[in-house]
């Protein structure tokens, strides 16, 4: 009985990546001076740390002082979002191969792709010099890496649409305008706006985080608490952000069902 | 006379959203602060800024920076692997479709949203306290990183597969697990494939900016250089990431072709 | 009405489409087009608004020479041709309202419609259209929402808003079922009736061309090889267009 091999690519794919797989680990492993057992006692040292901030520090000195900074990365997040939003939207127009000519739309990929690639942290090191500390230049950074991202997402969503309905407007005499706003414009906006939110959602870990570099939010609150040992501080920092990044995420997330799914009109 | 419908009421989520979202956004640019003093002041800045880092030290950077660039594709390395394998089966446990057990269900994925909320940097920030600077604070923190997303990417995707062939194989006496590891595990591979390949480049992304806060790899110099204007020494570190990035990129592509 | 001379179309890639094709449509006509899948019905219909450019020969609208029309005349004489689609080409997330208003779309002007701000005769328009396919309840509905039969009905009513002088149905009724099948035919005949509205209709079911059809046009190859009336027809005529027997597939049946 002749028993069918696997076919001889695949295995050899399947063991070459099992290999670079472990070997890289390892390299990196070892490169880096980290063994198991580093692993094993390192959940007990976080347990340490998390006992160490309750009970959490909830004075009227901590609330004063954290609260306004969590408000100040919600600003950021959105502030920066709105900006990606408003800028990407025609950007991505430019980018879709079926609504502008080749050569442009290659063009403009290639430009939100080099946007894309820089974290928002790194912008924010640039900016700072110029636009200085403070919220602005988070805002600036969240905005500008944002107008990357949704650039090159919603270019996809149209390149993505039916054209049936264009040829419909066509076929009765509307232009190439009409073309767009009735027939690619309705078919993208619930899917587009959706990534805005999600985009919202992912812009509020990143603005908390700038704060690091002083570029606004939360995140300086944080590492000075934990650079002088303030731990139940630190603590009520954590959680207040967290909750923060829950709600938002949990509204977020409703309306982005919402507008994909669209209403239900009873007759 | 016709009978023209009556035109419907605009939704609650227009009437309440919309007004919403234009007063937050004007408020937040005004929260956010636009000074036009500071701007100009500021604005001579830009001179500076863009003469350096135009004019990138390369020397320089491969002679200061190619340890602690190294480290950080390392970093990258270890955190992904490890954060992706072990969110594996945990995603498993975190989807309605593999796990029918509600207490363990309701664990699992609040777990996974929970790590979900917290910023890479401040995990970062965390494990330097917990177990001391270096990298391995920064691979703890990535490996939080990949889980979180990989837990959620995945389990949604088992949260769609077909249930059909996992029926089949418990019908023919498979246990639980034994049928999830036969028919269900094959089935989001290639997703899981995808998935690991865009989180590696976010890793690689991410860990640049570890060292900022003293979890390893190229951040610290950039943090030291950034302090003195020396953009022209951070402009060919980020170049280098940039390339790094991109190279994988294509490679993911070029796999994810090989694959499908 | 309309007329085709010497009408052929070469594809890109080599395939003719179409080899010659001459005919005159009288104003008022109710044709049926008929023929097997790849035979031109789609390419012929769409050459009487350019959507497809004759590689030779022209095609006569009203007077007008559509073939060598400039953009600017191209899109008056579109206006005044309606045309409905096998695959309906709804926007799906629009209301069917507005769905229909955008077969007013040449006679508004771009500012206004963007905005949504449609002038009321246009609105008028749209809501007796609606009124005449009997879906006028369903004019805030979301287009998604329909069954087939309502979404062509739909399509109709935007070909009808445009106030058409001809209207082209391209395999108007290929995915529905042989209940709503008729119930689509039966509005494009009395549209074709009461208003006047010269009007041509892909098919590739015989048994509905044999009911609902005046005059019968058969293509083969993209060549004409009949032109007559629909009880002159014989199944002989019908083989010879098809090019061999005809079977059950080429026949919508009644349902069950």
């Amino acid at each position: 009985m002749n028993i069918p091999k696997q076919p001889i690519n695949q295995r050899i794919l399947k063991y070459l990546i099992t290999v670079l797989i472990v070997a890289g680990s390892i390299w990196s492993a070892s490169g880096l001076e980290i063994t198991p057992e580093r692993f094993l006692t390192a959940p007990s040292k976080v347990w340490i740390l998390v006992t160490a901030m309750f009970p959490l520090d909830l004075s009227q000195e901590a609330i004063d002082r954290i609260v306004p900074k969590v408000g100040e990365s919600l600003f950021i997040a959105w502030a920066g979002t709105v900006i990606g939003a408003i800028f990407s939207f025609p950007i991505s127009f430019l980018a879709a191969n079926n609504v502008s000519l080749n050569s442009f739309s290659r063009a403009t990929k290639q430009v939100l792709n080099v946007i894309r690639a820089f974290p928002e942290l790194i912008l924010a090191f640039v900016l700072l010099p110029i636009t200085g500390l403070g919220p602005l230049t988070g805002t600036l950074a969240v905005g500008i890496h944002s107008i990357g991202t949704l650039g090159k997402l919603s270019s996809e969503v149209i390149e993505g649409i039916d054209e049936g309905p264009l040829e419909s407007i066509k076929s009765s005499g509307g232009s190439k305008l009409n073309e767009l706003f009735f027939g690619v414009i309705p078919q993208v906006m619930p899917t587009i706006t959706s990534y805005w939110l999600y985009r919202f959602e992912i812009n509020l870990r990143a603005s908390a985080v700038l704060g690091v570099v002083g570029a606004g939010g939360v995140g300086a609150e944080l590492i000075n608490q934990l650079r002088f040992r303030d731990f139940p501080r630190a603590g009520t920092v954590l959680v207040v952000t967290i909750l923060m990044v829950l709600i938002v995420d949990t509204i977020s997330a409703a309306i982005r069902r919402r507008i994909i799914k669209g209403r239900e009109i009873k007759v | 006379m016709i009978k023209v419908p009556k035109k419907p009421l605009p939704s609650l989520l227009t009437v309440i959203g919309y007004p919403f979202a234009i007063a937050l956004t004007i408020f937040s640019f005004f929260q956010v602060g636009f000074n036009i003093e500071d701007f100009k002041r500021n604005w001579e800045n830009r001179k500076l800024v863009t003469d350096t880092l135009f004019n990138p030290k390369w020397e320089w950077a491969i002679e200061n920076a190619s340890q602690a660039l190294l480290e950080t594709i390392q970093i990258a390395i270890l955190a992904s692997i490890l954060g992706c394998f072990i969110a594996l089966p945990l995603s498993f446990y975190a989807s309605r479709a593999t796990n029918q057990t509600t207490v363990t269900y309701l664990i699992y994925k609040s777990f996974l949203n929970f790590i979900r909320t917290i910023p890479d940097l401040f995990w970062a920030m965390l494990f330097t306290v917990a177990v001391g600077l270096g990298p391995f604070a920064g691979v703890l923190a990535l490996v939080m990183f990949s889980m979180a997303i990989m837990g959620k990417l995945l389990s949604e995707t088992i949260d769609s597969i077909d249930l059909g062939p996992l029926e089949a194989a418990k019908a023919s006496g498979a246990k639980h697990n034994q049928a999830v590891f036969t028919s269900a595990l094959p089935q989001i591979l290639p997703n899981f494939t995808a998935y690991f390949l865009y989180i590696f480049e976010l890793c690689i992304r991410a860990s640049v900016i570890l060292g900022l806060v003293g979890a390893g790899g190229v951040g610290r110099i950039i943090e030291t250089q950034r302090i003195f204007l020396r953009f022209d020494r951070i402009s060919p570190i980020i170049v280098l990431i940039l390339v790094a990035v991109i190279a994988i990129e294509q490679f993911s592509v070029w796999l994810r072709r090989k694959i499908l | 009405m309309i007329e085709f001379k010497n009408v052929s179309v070469t594809y890109p890639g080599g395939v003719k489409a179409l080899n010659n094709v001459s005919l005159d449509i009288d104003e008022g006509d109710f044709v049926i087009i008929v023929g097997m899948s790849g035979a031109g019905k789609s390419t012929l219909l769409r050459t009487v608004n350019n959507l497809v450019k004759p590689t030779e020969g022209e095609v006569i609208v009203d007077s007008r020479n559509v073939t060598n029309a400039s953009k600017k005349e191209l899109k008056i004489i579109r206006s005044d041709i309606g045309m409905i689609f096998q695959t309906f080409n709804l926007v799906n997330r629009s209301s069917v309202l507005k769905n229909v208003l955008t077969g007013r779309l040449s006679q508004v002007s771009s500012l206004r419609s963007i905005f949504g701000l449609w002038p009321k005769d246009d609105k008028e328009i749209a809501f007796e259209s609606l009124n005449k396919v009997e879906i006028l309840e369903k004019a805030y509905v979301r287009g998604s929402n329909l069954s087939g039969g309502q979404q062509q009905r739909v399509g109709i009513a935007r070909a009808l808003a445009q106030k058409p002088k001809v209207m082209l149905a391209d395999e108007p009724v290929a995915s529905l079922d042989p209940i709503t099948s008729r119930v689509v035919m039966k509005y494009l005949k009395e549209i074709n009736q009461e208003l006047g509205i010269t009007t041509i209709v892909n098919l590739h079911f015989l048994d509905l061309a044999k009911e609902f059809g005046e005059r019968l046009i058969g293509l083969k190859d993209g060549e004409l090889v009949y032109d007559g009336k629909v009880n002159d027809v014989s199944d002989k005529d019908f083989e010879n267009i098809y090019g061999r027997a005809i079977k059950s597939s080429d026949l919508l049946g009644d349902d069950d």
